[in-house]
């Protein structure tokens, strides 16, 4: 009995440690890596939308999975982009029920199309089972995710931000402002060179 | 008149080279190596290859300018390497590229500020070997005419 008890748990906790890696987080990573990796980025900023295709992949199957960094994602909506605070709700909202990655991707892929007809809903939407979609349309106008994302641009402002989208590397106390218009491998040379 | 602008002005740019590779060499190598491939002209083994040795040669060209140590070389090179980074700078900021300068650090967007601030250095440094280059020119004394003796009784 009790061996069966022991094989119960030991199975679901595999499987929850089997099925987390696949998931895309605002934060990621175990906070006593000896990096910190922040990205301020902007769902309606071009370089943002490349940074998340070309770099974010990689660098979390590279860097974070493998427990050399820890990631932060905030957001940073800038004032004069109409539909980007909306979309960065959103993210904060599927980020709860476990679909960030997912509402994340949908929005730079099809960044085109939704900056133009503000229809952040209903792509941040498709990439969720209605129960979900439903949850997010919640949370993305609750005060709490309202004040998550002003909270994250707040840090933002602290952190004096040019502009979008900002990757600090902190080691060592130390930040480390990277231009993310050079390449991910020369990135990666940046991170190898702090271990 | 010329000898002190010389000093000032090789103590200027040599200064601002010097500060320019402290700023490059306290921070890891590869964090000036992105600034570098930002400007997107290089491949990637010359960008490695430039951010490693550029700080160095900058420090060192900052310490020959101080120094005062064969002036005129050091300031045509210094005028040549500023013509260069502005002229990277300008048709950079022309492509419409948002990117950092790179200059003195990361952090700092490429924008009008900075090409002001390197064409300024730029021009400088060229005043720098244009007057450094001249011949020194003879201190002859003044054409005064000789004192006329007199004698008196």
């Amino acid at each position: 009995m009790l061996t069966a008890v022991f094989l119960g748990t030991f199975v679901i906790v595999g499987l929850a440690f089997a099925e987390n890696p696949a998931k895309v987080t605002k934060v990621m990573g175990t906070p006593v890596s000896a990096i910190t990796i922040e990205v301020y980025s902007d769902f309606q900023c071009p370089k943002c939308k490349f940074l998340h295709e070309n770099w974010m992949g990689p660098l979390i199957r590279d860097y974070v999975r493998t427990g050399r960094a820890y990631l932060i994602q905030h957001e940073f909506p800038l004032p004069q982009h109409t539909y980007a605070r909306t979309a960065a709700c959103y993210a904060c909202a599927a980020d709860r029920v476990g679909k960030y990655g997912e509402v994340c991707d949908v929005l730079f892929k099809n960044q085109q199309e939704w900056e133009k007809d503000g229809k952040v809903d209903q792509t941040a939407c498709s990439v969720l089972t209605p129960a979900e979609a439903a949850k997010v349309r919640t949370l993305a106008k609750d005060p709490e995710i309202l004040a998550q994302v002003q909270k994250d641009v707040d840090l933002g402002m602290q952190a004096r931000l040019t502009g979008t989208p900002t990757v600090i590397v902190t080691y060592k106390g130390k930040h480390y402002p990277v231009d993310v218009m050079g390449s991910y491998s020369i990135f990666t040379r940046l991170l190898d060179s702090l271990h | 008149m010329r000898k002190y602008a010389i000093l000032l002005l090789r103590l200027t740019i040599g200064a601002v080279f010097l500060y320019a590779a402290y700023t490059k060499l306290r921070d890891p190598w590869a964090l000036f190596a992105m600034s570098v491939d930002s400007y997107k002209i290089l491949p990637e083994w010359a960008v490695l290859a430039v951010a490693r040795s550029l700080p160095w040669f900058e420090l060192a060209l900052g310490v020959v300018l101080v120094s005062g140590f064969v002036l005129r070389h050091a300031s045509v090179v210094a005028a040549g390497l500023l013509a260069v980074f502005f002229t990277l700078m300008v048709v950079s900021y022309a492509r419409g590229l948002t990117i950092d300068c790179g200059c003195f650090g990361p952090g700092e967007a490429l924008g009008p500020k900075t090409l002001l601030r390197d064409g300024t250095l730029l021009s400088l440094a060229i005043v720098l070997a244009v007057l450094a280059m001249l011949p020194a020119r003879e201190i002859t004394p003044p054409n005064v005419a000789p004192e006329k003796i007199t004698m008196s009784a």
